[in-house]
């Protein structure tokens, strides 16, 4: 019994590779295990290498170990062009479909062949039901009965597999009877309760109509579309509006002005269509109009890797654009992160009028997470923006100076508060003004309305002990790269670890965090190492600040990261 | 005029004397609101940049000077948000057939209820006289077109109108703001059209165009009137036919005319609503 299992499952697009991992999440989902399931895949629809790393968990939903316990192979071509991303150990139990592997790949003393095409085709007569021959045969190993598949929340399309190919499931139920996998059981789940599946881009969408989200523009990008298609579905269904715009300029043009009319507007893209939205973020910072952009970073520059993560979109979010643009940066860096934190972002957009840029990436948006729904079913409070008082008396000015820098709006509609916005500098009321005194005034208040976010504290979360001085800065979903290689070393008494959810404007608590440390360690998944310059361009660093980046392409993994967080006890 | 008709802002146009801007300022605060009856607060007006772009501080309803040639489709994400609004994006030849050009087909094909009107200066402007997609097109030799040049425009004429119509837009106009009660009166009919809307309005750019531009234009202006005959070029050889709006083959034909050799002031085409 062990209280953790790491599956990797490899073959060619068509192959059913993540139908199968994905049926394997919902019977363990039901039983009550957490899990993780990345994905891996290449540019092409149908016939490139496919793979998915599924970790089940009794306690908690881990990222996927390095090493998988136990390999599905489908395909050992495209498996060759995934062996990084899973590899196999010694210990490792191999099941392939017939085929022999070439001899460049080293395989462990337990591996079977399994005939997985020929029981399909002798059970369905065709061949594209072995994987789910190969499900029967794992629910069998792994002890997860697939009765309960029926019961679990599958959608239809799932069901209508199944039961097209139920006596392709109950023969793979027969292979391999004769051996007994022992360690490969996972002891009981903690919480037996059946677990929610979600992955970050799903959840983006969810929670983004939970925070009140009426409308709803993008262009379809990988890897982000999916939260468009999602708020198609959600907003069709709620009377909100959904368009799908020729581009991303005309996307953010559009959620501007929706926003503009009182609706909560948003936008999801990834870094290419994040550089046409530019010009467009530099608009809703200079007029204050309320906007939220999930960006799902891809690895860049330019075309990049599209399906594959990086966290490089940083500098762009931040500064892209001319002039001085302030906008708010949030960062996720797992999956309940993307459906809380798009609720924070609407809250702050509303409260302060301001684009509020949320930096999601690849790994976040697709990994499907199974876990407990408590963060489903939590309150969280929704924030809605000033707007000018009823009795509100002389002439309405839409810029008005106010304590807090953030001026009541009128809705477009609304009657008695006519006003007219401009992205040229303008005065209080709205109007054109090419005055010195009146542009540096207005560049204070688009700043300094954004100071109180800095004493949010809640949105830095340390792990560790308070009173020890080395420790790591590291956002996103290398964070949990982080967290794990940490614990897997055992030294969370050793160092601490800071994972920075609001990035701009810096919050008191991360530069708190820092000036703690004798020794700082920085973890990040962009080339040029752009958080790391970022921080220390805002705070200082301690002069022992070593830093850990490098290119998307593949995931981190918790054998890179141990040499430089062991560095940091030493 | 009472209170609620006013529709002016007490900020003061930055156009030069003479701008046909003017009167298309004047056509909208004094004419179309008024006759729409449209309270100030229903309204929105969007721009994109250039000269008319400025319009909006200049009305008092709800106004949005955004960005170059975005007008469009910030327009469209109000409207959509909000249907009751009446909204109209305003702008220039440059803005919305140059740098905004990629937004206008797919506003046509949604057939959102807004109104496009184009101020056609055949000039950049603001940026003091280069050439846009509507500077008409001069042989080699004949020397500069607008006043700051020393070279022709040489590229050929993109024509807002045959363009217009060829991507179906289900209601197209074109004023002349020498004429602003007749714009005053096409407007309010594209306002009142339910579904997308464009209206070319002629300008004079008092400043760079050359001063036969509008001379010629308006010599040459031919009205359309529904039932009666269409006028055309000396050049052409083709019977006149009599105007129907709703025959977008006649308005194709209408919008090939070259707009130097025969300006149509008019509905040219008037689809189905929505």
């Amino acid at each position: 019994m062990r209280n953790r299992l790491t599956i990797g499952i490899a073959g060619a697009g068509g192959d059913g590779v993540v139908v199968l991992g994905s049926l394997l999440q919902e019977l363990a989902a039901f039983r009550g295990y957490f899990s993780q399931m990345s994905r891996y895949y290449g540019p092409q629809i149908r016939g490139g290498a496919s793979g998915a790393k599924l970790s089940l968990d009794a306690a908690c939903a881990r990222i996927p170990g390095d090493i998988v316990d136990l390999l599905v192979c489908f395909n050992w071509e495209k498996y060759v062009e995934l062996q990084r991303e899973l590899p196999i150990g010694n210990d490792s139990v191999v099941i392939y479909d017939s085929a022999s592997p070439g001899a460049s790949i080293a395989l462990p003393r337990r591996r079977f062949a399994v005939p997985f095409s020929n029981t399909s085709k002798e059970t369905t007569n065709s061949t594209s039901a072995k994987n789910i021959v190969a499900l029967g045969l794992l629910s069998k190993m792994l002890d997860l009965p697939t009765d309960s598949l029926k019961a679990a929340t599958l959608d239809r399309e799932a069901l209508a597999i199944l039961q097209k190919d139920a006596p392709a499931l109950n023969a793979g139920k027969h292979l391999l009877s004769e051996i007994d996998f022992p360690d490969l059981r996972l002891s009981p789940p903690t919480d037996p309760s059946v677990k929610v599946i979600l992955h970050g881009n799903s959840a983006i969408a969810q929670a983004a109509i939970r925070a009140g989200c009426r409308a709803f523009f993008g262009y379809p990008i990988t890897p982000a579309a999916e939260i468009m298609q999602e708020m198609q579905e959600r907003l069709s269904q709620d009377n909100g509006v959904f368009l799908q715009a020729e581009d991303e300029i005309a996307a953010l043009g559009m959620a501007l002005g929706a926003s503009l009319t009182g609706a909560k507007a948003m936008t999801a893209t990834s870094g290419p269509g994040l550089d046409l939205m530019t010009e467009m973020i530099g608009l809703a910072s200079s007029a204050e109009i309320p906007v939220v952009i999930a960006d799902v970073q891809r690895c860049g520059p330019a075309t990049g890797i599209p399906s594959k993560s990086e966290q490089s979109d940083l500098n762009h979010a931040i500064y892209g654009g001319h002039g001085d643009a302030p906008r708010v940066i949030i960062v996720p860096y797992d999956m309940e992160g993307c459906y809380r934190l798009i609720i924070e972002s609407f809250n702050i957009s509303e409260e302060y009028q301001v684009p509020v840029i949320l930096l999601s990436d690849q790994w976040l948006a697709q990994t499907t997470v199974a876990t407990t729904s408590h963060f489903l079913s939590r309150d969280y409070p929704l924030m809605e923006r000033k707007r000018p008082a009823l009795d509100y008396r002389g002439q309405y000015q839409r810029y008005e100076m106010t304590k807090g820098y953030v001026s009541p709006m009128a809705s477009v509609g609304d009657e008695r508060f006519t006003y007219q916005a401009t992205g040229l500098a303008h005065d209080e009321k709205g109007r054109p003004s090419f005055d010195f005194a009146n542009n540096q005034r207005m560049h204070e208040k688009r700043w300094h309305k954004l100071a109180a976010l800095r004493d949010r504290d809640e949105f830095t979360k340390v792990f560790g002990r308070e009173d020890v001085r080395r420790g790591i800065v590291t956002p996103g979903s290398s964070a949990q790269f982080v967290l794990e290689t940490v614990e897997e070393l055992g030294l969370q008494d050793k160092i601490k670890v800071c994972i920075p959810e609001l990035i701009y404007p810096l919050p008191h608590k991360l530069a708190d965090f820092v000036a703690s440390l004798d020794k700082l360690q920085i973890v990040e998944m962009s080339y040029s190492a752009q958080f790391y310059h970022y921080l220390r361009s805002q705070i200082d660093l301690p002069s022992d600040t070593r830093v850990y980046a490098r290119a998307g392409g593949l995931p981190l993994a918790i054998s890179e990261l141990s040499a430089p967080i062991l560095e940091l006890t030493r | 005029m009472s209170e609620a008709r006013n529709y002016r802002t007490d900020v003061s146009p930055i156009w030069c004397p003479g701008c046909g801007n003017l009167a298309l300022l004047n056509a909208l605060t004094t004419k179309v609101l008024p006759t729409l009856g449209i309270p100030r607060h229903q309204a929105l007006i969007v721009s994109g940049i250039g000269c008319s772009s400025r319009i909006p501080a200049y009305i008092d309803t709800y106004g949005f000077n955004s960005l170059h040639g975005r007008a469009v489709v910030i327009a469209q994400g109000a409207k959509l948000a909000r249907p009751e609004l009446t909204v109209v994006a305003i702008g220039g030849d440059g803005d919305f057939f140059s740098i905004g050009a990629g937004h206008l087909p797919h506003a046509v094909r949604r057939n959102i209820d807004i109104t496009c009107i184009m101020v056609n200066n055949f000039v950049y402007a603001l940026t003091k006289g280069q050439t846009s997609p509507t500077t008409p097109y001069l042989q080699r030799g004949e020397g500069p077109f607008l006043s700051l040049q020393f070279y022709p425009p040489v590229d050929p004429v993109l024509d807002m109108v045959s363009y217009s119509v060829s991507t179906k837009a289900s209601f197209i106009a074109q004023g002349i703001s020498t004429d602003p009660a007749h714009l005053a009166w096409l407007i309010t009919e594209a306002v009142r059209h339910k579904g997308f809307s464009f209206v070319n309005v002629l300008t004079p750019c008092a400043t760079f165009d050359p001063p036969w531009l509008f001379k010629r234009i308006k010599e040459r202006a031919s009205y359309l009137k529904e039932g009666e005959p269409v006028g055309l070029p000396e050049s052409s050889t083709e019977q006149p036919w009599l105007h129907d709006s709703t025959n977008i083959t006649l308005a194709l034909k209408l919008a090939q005319t070259p707009v130097l050799e025969k300006p149509h002031i008019g509905i040219i085409f008037r689809g189905s609503q929505q």
